[in-house]
């Protein structure tokens, strides 16, 4: 049983290194705070004495609107900032991930910050050339999801109501995801075998290929799996913060838990699919 | 059988002509200086209709007339030169409308003679009377007459045409076979006594002008089309060895004529009944508001007709809902609808044509999947319905003054639908889904988010300008409909709601059937509200002033009892004393309010920004400012220091720009802000970790 032989052990593995979840859920913190700062600025400096009345005369997502709409100088440089923090994330990522893969492949259970900056700084490079590589194989993909959806668009195309329409586009939104996962997936296993197999970029690229020509489906069956397991929850999530009221104190705390308790979850199932993937490599490579 | 249909529809026919004739001829006896009679026939194949039109004339004027200038509004389909054309790629909306091979609109009279049989297609050339001068539109055709119109006298003119019908154009299209039919005859301009031909150019932003009329339509298409038009079905003829049905239908006093064709709809007609949509109460009650008797407010019954495309067949009661409420408070409050019928068209899919008003029909416009808490397509239908009003009855001129029939409307539809069902979600989507089903919205009336997005162009445009000379698109929709509205919502809030009521009333009834200007609704404004409020439509519709009164600072401090320093008095020191007699309690505070005026609009003469302070020990305060100047500064010694500060407490004004620095309370909108902040910290931790996850 695939689920019992990969899914399991690759939770166990996660919830046995669940530290690494919380290292990351904290730098996370510290770039949000950081691209939330100027926009919490002008918030505070505009509403922190607006009276509100009792009902509302305005409901204040609509006065916060209008500060926007009045500050609207504000947003160009922000915009820049928030450029600027989006790219210089994208290479932190890169490093945090070679930190996280390199601690959630190793087999030593004890997880401290340091052999995790360490990984992180090890196998940066490698990483970096893997996304390098991985960027026109997501294009390659991307290109397959729109070509793949020329039936949708002429069945939308031609259609004379709306339905073809809605359920086109959203078939095509999900075909995206599908094949997105897959690409996903096969850099995924570029980087565990880089550090499994200390194997360069493009050897690790060829040994994935070879891999995956075998073995693709069932993995993919369980990397989506885990990825509805991951919807199911997220929506559970949303659903249970629609209904706590953020009116009162108690229910502001509630609410600042479980977004934040959501964030650590998103790690967590980010750290379940390195954990099985990694098994699932582990026991059928020969 | 299918003989025995046509005979018994024909004497049907007879029937409801007579009847017709009988009761319009009744509410209307005089005569319109315009009437149309015109067969059109519908060609699915080429999307071609052909038609023949008798125009009848009259020069009501004292004027000699030289000409007759007609409009040929889907010229502006035709090429990429057209005005309409022109200012699309301007605004990078030129893809929208571009001309597609054999897909494009045009109009061509193929023959125009008088009844003596005189050709006038030579005497015939384009012209095109706005500025920036656009030598290549063809939508205004001007044809000299043998011999000028003398005043009272009528012309006939017989026109042959055939026309295009545009694939993608405004407010006319067609898809597949889905048609909807509109400004598709060529239609006289309304000429003006002394200044000579209203009769504009088709421009992206315009809308329309015409004179009232009466109408004759005979509309010829293949049997399995199921046709909705503007007035009464009076006729209905198949030609069996065709396949083809021609209706007739016919309707006095409009200034318009739409029709539209589909054989996927399906026609439901339905009774609007007075007597059960309203309560005496309720009669009662608008009554008082009015200052009328209910007797002077009853309102007839109406026929409504819906022709729902069959994918939306689920909104049948949703739509007739709707229409029931605005044919109701329209009724109530602005007069009785004075027609006979109402046809509500849920616009064939991809034409384009949605949302848009014609007398007597208007298109509104759904999606299969529908929130509940969102009003839509109801606010839509009211909207459109309530043109009838403002637009179809009393007729503004929409090229010059939008505002007139967009404002005015836009005004009552939010009052409609707040009475009818109270606040809405804002309409977000996603790949066609409701975004309300994942994340709580807020529901909101229309005159909340209408003065917020009409702040956003009050800086580029005065309200009341030539709709083709706004900025750009965005500028004149937000001012023509949202601003100005908003506008409008503050003068009721500073008349108070029953002068405001009777405001509207007098504009409708004075001048139903009318082309009034902006000068008749400020006339109107100043005689029943019995001020002079000229500087309000300065202010506010003639100006691109913003308008932003607001609380700048709010400061209380403690005051000590002993006051240090030395105060003269006549040359001597003397002991310095309380700022206040004995007996009075201590500690006492100051508080010091500063209001400014940040924009250049201001408040008129005579009226007064009201200053509600209250303390923590309960005690209001109430200050006037005349908001003239471009600050103010009120002090107040209180044994309490301030707990709430509110500008314009009684929230009259609705067109200030920034409601948000009109109030001060020490401990803000408690839970609010964190939430907030706490809501833009999440989103950006869930952006940085799919953005992490994607490479
Ligand atoms: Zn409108």
């Amino acid at each position: 049983m695939p689920i019992k032989s990969y899914l399991f052990p690759g939770t166990k593995s996660a919830l046995i290194k669940f530290k690494l979840a919380i290292y990351l859920w904290l730098i996370i913190i510290i770039l949000a705070l950081v691209a939330v700062a100027p926009l919490n600025h002008l918030v505070r400096a505009n509403l922190s004495h607006l009276y509100l009345g009792q009902p509302a005369f305005i409901p204040f997502e609509l006065h916060l609107i209008e500060i926007f709409i009045a500050h609207q100088d504000f947003f160009q440089p922000y915009l820049y900032l928030l450029l600027i923090l989006f790219s210089l994330t994208a290479i932190i990522f890169i490093f945090l991930d070679a930190a996280l893969f390199g601690r959630m492949i190793t087999s030593e259970r004890k997880i401290t910050f340091s052999d995790f900056l360490a990984d992180g700084s090890r196998y940066f490079w490698s990483f970096f050339l893997s996304t390098l590589l991985y960027l026109p194989i997501f294009i390659l993909f991307f290109l397959l999801s729109r070509f793949l959806a020329f039936p949708l668009n002429i069945w939308a195309g031609k259609s004379v109501t709306e339905w073809p329409v809605i359920i086109s586009s959203n078939l095509k939104l999900l075909l995206f995801i599908l094949l997105w996962t897959a690409s996903k997936l096969i850099f995924d296993l570029i980087r565990i075998i880089i550090i499994k197999d200390q194997k360069t970029v493009l050897l690790a690229l060829r040994q994935a290929w070879f891999f995956l020509s075998k073995h693709f489906f069932s993995l993919w069956g369980l990397y989506l799996l885990v990825g509805l397991i991951f919807v199911l929850i997220s929506i559970i999530f949303l659903f249970i913060g629609r209904l706590i009221s953020a009116e009162h104190l108690f229910g502001l705390v509630l609410m600042i838990i479980l977004a934040q308790a959501y964030i650590v979850f998103r790690l967590f199932i980010r750290m379940v699919f390195i954990g099985f993937e990694n098994r699932y490599y582990e026991k059928n490579r020969i | 059988m299918g003989k025995k249909r046509i005979s018994r529809r024909k004497l049907f026919g007879i029937i409801l002509l007579w009847f017709f004739l009988s009761t319009t001829i009744s509410v209307w006896p005089e005569e319109r200086a315009v009437k149309y009679f015109i067969n059109v026939e519908l060609l699915p194949e080429t999307h071609l209709i052909k038609a023949n039109e008798t125009l009848r004339w009259t020069n009501r004027t004292q004027d000699y007339i030289p000409d007759i200038q007609l409009h040929l509004y889907w010229n502006a389909f035709k090429n990429e030169l057209s005005t309409v054309a022109k200012e699309s790629r301007n605004e990078g909306l030129l893809k929208r409308y571009q001309v597609k091979k054999n897909e494009g609109g045009w109009i061509k009279i193929t023959s125009m003679t008088t009844v003596e049989g005189q050709d006038l297609l030579p005497s015939a050339s384009f012209i095109a009377p706005d500025k920036p001068v656009n030598p290549d539109d063809q939508t205004v055709l001007r044809v000299s007459l043998p011999k000028p119109l003398s005043p009272g006298e009528t012309i006939t003119l017989n026109l042959e045409f055939e026309a295009q019908v545009p694939s993608n154009g405004l407010r006319a299209g067609f898809y597949r076979d889905g048609y909807f039919i509109s400004q598709w005859f060529p239609k006289p301009g309304v000429y003006q006594e002394g200044k000579g031909w209203n009769c504009h150019q088709y421009h992206l932003n315009s809308e329309f002008f015409a004179d009232f009329a009466d109408f004759q339509v005979k509309i010829t298409v293949p049997e399995k089309f199921v046709v909705g038009a503007c007035g009464e079905e009076v006729d209905r003829k198949v030609n069996q060895a065709l396949g083809k049905i021609t209706y007739t239908y016919i309707q006095q006093n409009i200034h318009d004529f739409a029709w539209a064709a589909s054989p996927r709809f399906l026609k439901v007609e339905r009774l609007f009944k007075a007597s059960e949509e309203i309560t005496p109460e309720e009669y009662q009650q608008v009554a008082n508001l009015l200052d009328l008797r209910p007797e002077e407010i009853k309102l007839p019954d109406v026929r409504m007709i819906l022709l729902i495309e069959k994918q939306h067949r689920n909104q049948i009661e949703r739509h007739f809902r709707a229409l029931r409420a605005a044919l109701k408070y329209y009724g109530l409050w602005y007069g009785p609808y004075p027609y006979r019928t109402i046809t509500m068209v849920d616009p064939p899919f991809r034409t384009g044509s949605g949302g848009m008003e014609y007398p007597t029909l208007f298109a509104a416009g759904t999606s299969v999947i529908l929130s509940k808490n969102v009003l839509s397509p109801e606010g839509v239908i009211i909207h459109e319905f309530g043109h009838n009003y403002w637009y179809g009855i009393v007729a503004n001129n929409e090229f010059e003054e939008a505002w007139l029939d967009e404002g005015i409307n836009t005004y009552s539809t939010g009052k409609v639908a707040a009475v009818a069902y109270g606040p809405g979600e804002y309409p977000l989507k996603f790949n066609g889904l409701p975004l309300n089903w994942l994340v709580k919205f807020p529901a909101v009336y229309d005159w909340q988010t209408d003065r917020l997005f009409s702040s956003t162009v009050v800086k580029l445009d005065p309200i009341v300008n030539f709709s083709w000379d706004f900025f750009n698109s965005t500028s004149y929709a937000l001012n023509v409909y949202q601003r100005a509205s908003t506008a409008l919502n503050t003068l009721e809030r500073l008349l108070g709601q029953k002068t405001m009521a009777k405001i509207m009333r007098t504009f409708q009834q004075r001048y139903r059937f009318c082309h009034p200007k902006t000068e008749d609704f400020i006339k109107v404004v100043n005689e029943v509200s019995g001020q002079n409020l000229d500087w309000f439509f300065q202010e506010f519709f003639f100006s691109t002033k913003d308008f932003d009164y607001a609380i700048s600072s709010v400061k209380s401090q403690k005051l000590t009892e002993k006051i240090s320093g030395l105060y003269d008095q006549s040359g001597q020191d003397i002991q310095p004393a309380a700022p206040e007699k004995a007996g009075k309690t201590w500690p006492k505070y100051e508080t010091t309010i500063t209001l400014r005026r940040y924009g250049e609009a201001r408040i008129g003469p005579g009226v007064k920004m009201k200053l509600k302070v209250k303390f923590e020990d309960g005690k209001v305060e109430w200050r006037e400012w005349d908001g003239q100047n471009r600050w103010t500064r009120f002090t107040f010694i209180t044994p309490t220091p301030v707990q709430t500060a509110q500008l314009d407490p009684e929230h009259i004004w609705l067109v200030d720009s920034n409601l948000s620095n009109n109030s001060y309370t020490r401990l803000g909108p408690r839970q609010k802000i964190p939430t907030t902040t706490h809501g833009f910290f999440w989103l950006v931790e869930n952006m940085l970790l799919t953005l992490g996850s994607l490479f």
